[in-house]
């Protein structure tokens, strides 16, 4: 607990969430406010400056998702983390939307919460990602100045429009990408329903890239939202108990 | 003029042989009749005595006292009928051969064109009467079948007005008895099993009305005057109406019994909608509740969850305070468990009212459900054909791959460990069916229609899978909401199938789109 590993906001309508929360995000080394409604948010937020807010996404008031909405705006570089419980998948669509860089269901592990905390903070504090930087992950290599992909070193061949989704998706690694910015991000901005496009390419790109298409470990589902890339871990893998 | 028609009625009465004969009502109907006859044939014989003796006193000749009878004749025949002006055509022929025909005072006729004569004046008032009777008649039938026809229109008119809300047959029998006049009316509901019956001795109506609904056909009753027909809604019986009156007969009691269908029709119809409308009302508050409770559960479990893998991720607890917060961690898990699938089935529930139907890729909705169960699963594989990638249902996407997650999390949990789980899609007679399947204990035969019962878990199972007794039984509903059906075979050499078909609908296949 000698230094801070962030300042994050807790932001819920319920005292006993922000009370559990603060006090173990405390003990493990965090700074932590809190505010229990969107407006409460905005005001600390701009106030004081934080790694990252935790928006709980019903709230009384401006709620969640706008309370969201509105600290992307004044804060492009903010990590926004949304509280959701499970089976609101169109509530996390729209948060992710809405600016927000991930969320987490309730109720959650403490130990998971704290990971994407770690990761949020380090997205926030990192420099401006280079888009044509490569890029690593486990086993699979991307290079975007010479459009190349390799898996454990050997040359995976993509076509332009899967190298594109891969990029975009490692790019972003460990943030979940709603199916419609993936759509509008590779294909153009008139795209975004196109649902059973984009699983047919993911799953081209997972027979490519994958050990095991069917059980992936880079190219992640995200039940109803999305897709997300599995995050590069700059730590030694955990081990689960 | 009663009398013709209840003379006529008498005796085709009489010529069946009198086997359905009532003795003593046919013979009230007779002594009726003949007084009815004897009436006109008095007034007639007494209009041709008067005409006698004023013609004979005036010296009338033959020509002028016959076109006098003539008249009598004809009038009786316009105001009582045929048989009455015969018997008056008789005594006139008579009279005019005894007072006017030469030799007068005698029976006796010297010139035969006399005979010619009297002849000619009785076939002719014969047959004129006749005609006008025949006109009369049909008159009267038309007045009749008006009569009947406004009978039935007010009859529409007042079904109606029936209410709706309460049980039609008690509304409808004395309607039909005020305004068709009847003794008495009977109504067999076949639906309720209900007799309802006003009148005097309607019990016999009761019994008829019965009868002709379980002979399916039109029953007539003995005294001529009961009618029973069966209640037909297209070639469906659904009950009987009987019906005892004096202007009733075959043809009069059909279109009443169509009415009749037709009321006790409007009134299942109005009920089967009040009643869906009731179901969705409940339907809809329990899902609320439901809904609201569950939400309600997930604060305090979050804070729960959260203090509880704070305590153990702080790690300044003795092994003891750890192995209690850890328990507190695993049964809020449980718990939250719990409350997620009773959230599902509550949603599953809202839905059969209106249902999200999207095409969606067989192959999707495993994805889906696979990644939902990631964190439970802990590196267990699940084998997936390749069929169901080009297989489509049609069906709201987050309950169908709902329902899928409980089928594999449960194939998960019961199978043997390290043994292989495989889900097989294939489309088989219009159905698309998700078969998942796992090697491990049999389930009992008893029991594999239970399993799918909220609520229910097989015994040998409850001690040793953590499950809630909710899972499968929202994949049963989910199944349904789509109109779809679930299904288990479980052997102990093959292991357990869990299936799931869906109508596979009209529509397109999904062609894979190549990168």
């Amino acid at each position: 607990m000698s230094q801070s590993q962030g300042r994050v906001l807790i932001v819920d309508d319920e005292s006993s969430i922000r009370r559990a929360v603060h006090n173990t995000l405390q003990g493990m080394g965090f700074h932590v406010d809190e505010a229990s409604s969107g407006e409460a948010a905005l005001r600390l937020a701009v106030e004081t400056p934080h790694d990252v807010v935790l928006l709980d996404i019903n709230m009384p008031g401006i709620g969640g998702v706008r309370a969201c909405r509105e600290l992307r705006r004044n804060l492009p570089r903010l990590g926004i983390l949304m509280l959701t419980v499970r089976d609101s998948e169109e509530d996390k669509v729209a948060a992710l939307d809405a600016g927000a860089d991930d969320y987490i269901t309730k109720p959650f592990n403490i130990r998971e919460l704290a990971a994407r905390i770690r990761a949020a903070v380090r997205r926030s504090s990192a420099s401006q990602v280079d888009l044509d930087a490569p890029i690593r992950i486990g086993s699979v290599e991307l290079d975007p100045a010479r459009r190349l992909v390799r898996k454990g070193g050997e040359p995976i061949h993509l076509t332009p429009k899967e190298f594109d989704v891969l990029h975009y998706l490692m790019a972003h690694a460990g943030l979940p990408i709603t199916h419609a910015r993936l759509l509008q991000a590779v294909w153009g901005p008139e795209y975004g329903g196109e649902l059973e496009y984009l699983r047919t390419f993911v799953r081209q790109l997972r027979k490519k890239i994958e050990d095991e298409p069917a059980e992936p470990a880079y190219l992640l589902t995200d039940s109803h939202v999305g897709y997300r890339f599995l995050e590069a871990r700059p730590e030694p893998v955990e081990v689960r108990s | 003029m009663d009398g013709d028609l209840s003379l006529a009625t008498l005796w085709v009465a009489q010529s069946n042989g009198g086997t359905r004969a009532d003795s003593w009502t046919s013979y009230r109907n007779f002594v009726r009749s003949r007084i009815g006859i004897l009436r006109g044939c008095l007034a007639g014989m007494a209009a041709v005595a008067l005409v006698t003796f004023i013609a004979f006193r005036l010296h009338l000749n033959l020509s002028t006292s016959g076109s006098l009878y003539f008249l009598i004749v004809v009038m009786v025949s316009v105001v009582w009928g045929f048989w009455e002006a015969s018997v008056t055509s008789l005594i006139a022929v008579n009279c005019l051969n005894y007072f006017f025909v030469p030799p007068v005072l005698t029976f006796r006729i010297s010139d035969p064109q006399d005979w010619v004569a009297l002849a000619t004046f009785e076939i002719t008032a014969l047959t004129v009467s006749r005609l006008s009777t025949r006109v009369q008649a049909q008159a009267r039938a038309e007045g009749r079948q008006r009569a009947q026809v406004e009978k039935l229109y007010e009859l529409g008119r007042r079904i109606l007005f029936l209410d709706r809300r309460r049980t039609i047959g008690p509304q409808i029998v004395p309607l039909v008895k005020e305004i068709f006049e009847a003794e008495a009316v009977a109504l067999f509901d076949a639906t309720l099993a209900r007799l309802d019956s006003t009148g005097s001795t309607a019990e016999d109506l009761e019994q008829l009305a019965r009868r002709a609904y379980f002979q399916d056909s039109t029953l007539e009753g003995a005294d001529g005057r009961t009618w029973a027909h069966v209640l037909r809604l297209g070639s469906r019986p659904v009950g009987a109406l009987a019906l005892r009156g004096p202007d009733l007969d075959r043809l009069a009691i059909v279109p009443i019994a169509s009415l009749a269908a037709i009321a006790l029709e409007r009134a299942r119809s109005f009920e089967k909608e009040a009643r869906a409308e009731a179901a969705r009302q409940t339907e809809q508050l329990r899902t609320t509740v439901l809904d609201a409770l569950a939400h309600a559960f997930k604060t305090p479990l979050t804070a729960i969850r959260t203090a509880s893998s704070g305590l153990l991720e702080a790690g300044r607890l003795t092994a003891d305070d750890a192995e209690l917060a850890a328990l507190i961690d695993e049964q809020a898990g449980h718990l939250n468990r719990l409350t997620s699938k009773l959230l599902q089935m509550a949603r599953i529930d809202a839905a059969e009212v209106g249902i999200r139907r999207e095409r969606v890729s067989v192959l999707t909705l495993i994805e889906d459900a696979l990644a939902r169960l990631r964190e439970q699963v802990h590196g267990r594989r699940a084998s997936v054909s390749d069929s169901a990638a080009s297989l489509e249902v049609c069906g709201d996407r987050e309950i169908l791959a709902a329902a899928l997650e409980q089928f594999l999390d449960n194939a998960f949990k019961y199978s043997t460990v390290g043994s292989p789980i495989s889900v097989t899609v294939e489309e088989n007679l219009g159905e698309v069916v998700i078969a998942v399947h796992n090697e491990g204990q049999p389930i009992r035969p008893a029991d594999r229609e239970r399993i799918f019962e909220r609520f229910y878990r097989a015994p040998e199972s409850r001690h040793r899978a953590s499950g809630t007794g909710l899972g499968l039984s929202i994949a049963k509903k989910a199944a349904e909401a789509h109109g779809g059906r679930t299904w288990v075979v479980s052997e102990e050499r093959t292991g357990t199938t869990f299936f799931f078909a869906l109508p596979s609908g009209p529509g397109r296949r999904y062609e894979s789109v190549a990168g």
